[in-house]
Parts: C-alpha cells; structure tokens; sequence
C-alpha cells in the first residue's frame, strides 16, 4: 500500500476471500476419531502457505480448527454432510463448519456462543480446567475465544444442521 | 502430505535426575484412557519429587483440550494436596499456543509457573545473533555463492525439488538459490527475529514468492518428518555445541533418498600471503577462542564422521576456497575487517584477554587484509561442503 493511501472498507460486512472447502458425509466423518487431526493438520497446512510464518500459523490453526471438528464429532444427528469452508480478510481467517445436529444441540450451541461473548467467559474457563468435568462442547468453544482471541457466532443452516462461525486473527497473535 | 501415522505420536517421559517430566508430539486423544500409562507416570513422578517438578512441554506440537483438560487437573490436585510443592511449566516460544494455554494454570494455582525457554539455546548465541554479523553474513553468501551455485547440482540441488534451509540467517542464501534453481518450495528458519523480518522486507521488496521464512529452534523443529528433497544449513552446525542434535532433526525432516548439506569452515586453515605467519598464529587463535565459548569452527573436516555417525550414505565431500580473487578484493577485506571487530573486540574481552594478546591477535586479522588487497597478495578463507543421502 501506497503511504498515506487510504483504504476504503465496503460498509458493513468485509468481505471473505474464500480459501478451501471440504465436505464429506458425517457418517464417514465420524467413523474414526482420526478423521478430526487429518482435516485439521491438511487444511492448516493448505491456508498457511501464503502467511507471513507459514510453519507456525499452521500449528496455530490446526489446533483451534480441531477443538472445532471434535465438536463437530460429538454430534447426535449422523446424517447429513460436513462441510468445512476456510476463507480469509486480511489477518483473520474465518471458519465455517456446517454439520447435521438435533434441534436441542442447535439450541445448546446457540446459547453457548452467547455466553462466549460475554465478559466472565475467561473466569468460566478458568473454572473448568480446575473442575472435574472433561471439557464440554462448550468450554471448548470458550477456549478459542480466551486463548485464541477467537470471535464466534451461530448462522441459520438448512435443514438439521448447524453453522458455525469462527474468526480468527491468528497472524496478529504470534510474536 | 504424509500418511497418516497410527503409531502413538506423543511421548511422556520422566527424568528423575532432573525432576523433569517431558511430554512431545501430538496428543489428541478421543477418550482419556488412551492417556493413561502417560498420566499414570506423571503421577507417579509427583509422588517422588520434592521442591520443584519440571513440565516440559517444549516439543509438544498439538495437545487438545480433553488432555489438557487431564494432564492440568493432575498438577492442579497435586498443588492442593502438597502446598510444599512446585511446578515450572516450560513451554516454547515457536509453539504459539502452549505459552497461552499452559499460562492459564498460573492464574488458578500460586505454585505453578510458566516460563518460555527460549535463549541460551547454544554458548555462544549472543555474540552472533545480536553483534555486529549482520552485514558480514550478507557480503559472505555473496562470496560463497560463486563456489556453491557450481557445486549444489553435485548435492542434490535441482529444479522443482521441496526444500528447507535450516538456520537460514538473513536469507540471502534462499533467495538465491531460488532465483538460480526454482525449487518448487522453500522453507526457510532461523531463531532471529530481527533476521527474520530483515529477510521478509527483502522479500516483500523484491516482490520474491515460493520462500516461507519460519521462526523456529533448529534442535527441535515444527517441521513434519521426510517433507524436504534436500535440506541445507550452511555455516551453522559449527556454532552449536551439539551438532549432533541439530543433525539429527535435519535427518528428521529430510525424505528417504532425500540429502542434507552442510557447510562449515575449519578456521585454522584461513591463510594468506605475504605475512603467512602472523595470519596463521590469528586463525589458530580464533579455533581456539570459539572452542572457549563451545563452538567448533574447526568442524569442516569432520563433517563426513557426523554425517556418517547420524546415519546417512552416500557422503560426498568436498572443499573450496574463497580468495581475494574471487570478485572484489575488497569484499574480502570487508569481512575480515568485521570478524576482526567481534573476534578481536567483544568474544576477546569476554573471554578476559589481555591489551598484548589482543594486539597481536589483531595484528593477524590486518595481516589478512593487507593480503587481500596487495596486487600480488593471495589470501583465502576454506569452507568444506559435505551432503549425505538418507537411507530409503
Ligand atoms: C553463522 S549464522 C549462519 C547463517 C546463514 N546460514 C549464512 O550462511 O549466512 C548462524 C545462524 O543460526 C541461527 N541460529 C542460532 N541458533 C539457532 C537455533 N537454535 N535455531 C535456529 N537457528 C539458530 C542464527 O540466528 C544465525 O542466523
């Protein structure tokens, strides 16, 4: 960019450019555990080519995105596709995961990406790595807000499924 | 992409000379169980240890959060049941996330800390990486360039190959050898900072694409295993006081049939004429010096026993000799002039040498230059190549 060239941002939404789309069927998803650091691991790999640390943003985005897809595994309702769409706006690169859920787990997520939002989401964090309970789908969810500076949000998906959204300015977090 | 391995890719360990329980690789887990002789050491580790227990998570690349979730509630139960004991988590500054996660379990317990290791990776780091190298580094790769353009193609070096050039410095070498050999991929990494953005702003000048520059620590690399075609590091195994470490993760991450190549120098042998003599005492002199701070720049010669010793076949040797005559003496004249001021000016004093050592010592370093620049001068700085294939 040219100094003292400004740069005109469209209003509202900016826009993603997209990166890489995977889909497959969920059932063949969730038949082996393997499946959610092999997707992790490849697209990290795929979308970090072009950053400015390519080695070290890959370890960064493989490990939120397979927080993601092991939610993603947990899920009750297995038919129905998996689709997993990376895109990109400057420093942040946003992860769509659309997958086949219930109507309670849909409800269930929604309310958990609100409570993300919210300010004690790093004191609830803290409270369930002391606690006894493995972490729930939605701890996981906090986690990526408290440690990956991660935004979150739940989009309207058709049929019985649900949409993730997941922004994260990973470029921007590592020195 | 690589296969995808079946075979447990972490390890847990426990010294217990070192009170230090270690875990690396990839843990992602589906069910605790698959964690648990893991766990059981960790506990087990607790139970012997008094004052400290070391968490070394430096080479764990991935960990998810269900295995955090039981390897933290671990520490965090032992630190409510033994107020008498302590815990240093060490993570890595390369692996972005486990400083944040790990740095969490301060907050809940006093008794745990967290700490980034990071410098002191090897004696000597400071005088290189923060004195006065970085402009000797560039008018070197220049001068060596000429030699080594001929002789890559002899080690591997080819067009559309996948390769990684390890402790890469300012990159000049990377972007050469881009321009000349168009590998169809290059990784390049070096644990400077300051080196690295120097070599990204190149990069971003020069509009140059295909290099990914890489913050990393040579000895324990992110870099998946048999990835690279060829994988160089050039003038750098001589200043690490185990170069068998460094040697052992280019081994790792080179593919089978892939070769390493590596370049070091044997200091004693710089030579020159008129004033050999003096010149010789210096460059024995310098051998030794780096030997006080645990480098050895006398390693060129035994590259071939450390290429063999780490396992690879089909070593090829071979040396050559940067002159006075290779292009602008001057350039020579300007490195000697900058070795002279670390060598003879900050590692000297270090070192506690005295005003007459250093005299004399100095007195070499000019003898050189008056070398280079004399119109019947000759004078030389040796560098010896070697690469060896990694076995299919
Ligand atoms: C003598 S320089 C050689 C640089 C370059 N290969 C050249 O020929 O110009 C050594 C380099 O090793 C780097 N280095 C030192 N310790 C390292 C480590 N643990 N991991 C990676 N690089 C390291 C330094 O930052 C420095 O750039």
């Amino acid at each position: 960019m040219l100094m003292g060239s400004v740069h005109h941002e469209p209003a509202g939404e900016p826009t993603f450019e997209a990166m890489i789309q995977i889909d497959m069927e969920i059932k063949t998803f969730v038949s082996a555990w393997k499946h959610c650091d092999y997707v992790s691991t490849y697209m990290a790999r795929m979308i970090s080519q072009n950053r400015s640390d390519s080695v070290r943003h890959s370890n960064l985005f493989s490990s939120a995105f397979n927080e993601l897809l092991e939610v993603a595994f947990r899920t009750r309702h297995t038919d129905g596709e998996l689709a997993c769409r990376v895109s990109r706006h400057g420093a942040t690169d946003r992860i769509e995961l659309t997958f086949p859920c219930v109507p309670e787990e849909r409800q269930f997520y929604q309310e958990a990406v609100s409570q993300v939002a919210g300010f004690e989401a790093r004191e609830r964090y803290l409270n369930s790595v002391s606690g006894d309970l493995a972490p729930s789908r939605e701890v996981v969810l906090l986690e990526l807000a408290v440690d990956y500076n991660a935004t979150l949000r739940v989009e309207e998906a058709e049929g019985d499924a649900v949409k993730l959204v997941v922004d994260l300015p990973l470029e921007g977090l590592q020195h | 992409m690589s296969p995808y391995n079946l075979l447990p890719r972490f390890k847990a360990q426990y010294d217990a000379n070192n009170q230090e329980f270690s875990i690396s690789g990839v843990v992602r887990p589906q069910a605790i169980d698959e964690l648990g002789p893991s766990l059981a050491l960790l506990r087990d580790a607790i139970g012997r240890v008094r004052g400290v227990l070391y968490v070394n998570v430096r080479r764990l690349t991935q960990m998810n959060n269900a295995a955090f979730h039981a390897f933290s509630r671990i520490i965090i139960d032992a630190c409510r049941a033994r107020p008498d004991l302590r815990f240093v988590v060490i993570t890595s500054s390369v692996v972005g996330w486990t400083s944040r996660k790990f740095g969490r379990l301060s907050g809940i317990e006093p008794n745990i800390t967290v700490e980034e290791y990071d410098s002191e990776f090897y004696p000597g780091q400071g005088f290189l990486e923060e004195g006065g190298f970085v402009p000797i580094l560039r008018t070197q790769t220049k001068m060596t360039w000429r030699h080594e353009r001929t002789i890559l193609p002899r080690h591997g070096m080819r067009p559309g190959i996948v390769m990684a050039d390890i402790c890469c410095g300012l990159g000049d070498f990377v972007v050469l050898v881009q321009k000349e050999f168009q590998p169809s991929r290059i990784v390049a990494l070096d644990h400077s900072i300051s080196s690295l953005d120097y070599a990204r702003r190149v990069m971003r000048e020069f509009d140059i694409r295909g290099i990914e520059y890489t913050y990393g620590d040579a000895s324990e690399m992110l870099l998946d295993e048999a990835q690279f075609d060829l994988v160089t590091c050039r003038h750098s195994l001589q200043i690490f006081n185990r170069p068998e470490l460094i040697l052992k993760e280019l081994y790792r991450i080179c593919k089978p049939g892939g070769r390493v190549y590596i370049t070091n120098e044997k200091n004693s042998h710089c030579l020159g004429e008129p004033r050999a003599e003096s010149i010789r005492w210096t460059y024995n002199e310098v051998a030794k010096l780096f030997a006080h701070f645990e480098m050895d720049v006398e390693l060129g010669p035994k590259s071939r026993r450390y290429l063999i010793e780490a396992g690879f076949e089909d070593i090829r040797v071979e040396t050559f000799m940067v002159t006075n005559l290779d292009g602008d003496p001057q350039d020579f004249a300007d490195v000697i002039v900058a070795w002279a001021d670390v060598y003879a000016g900050d590692m000297a004093t270090r070192r506690g040498d005295g005003p007459e050592f250093i005299a004399r010592f100095r007195q070499g370093f000019q003898d050189h230059i008056f070398a280079a620049l004399h119109p019947k001068g000759y004078a030389g700085w040796p560098i010896w190549v070697a690469s060896g294939r990694r076995p299919q």
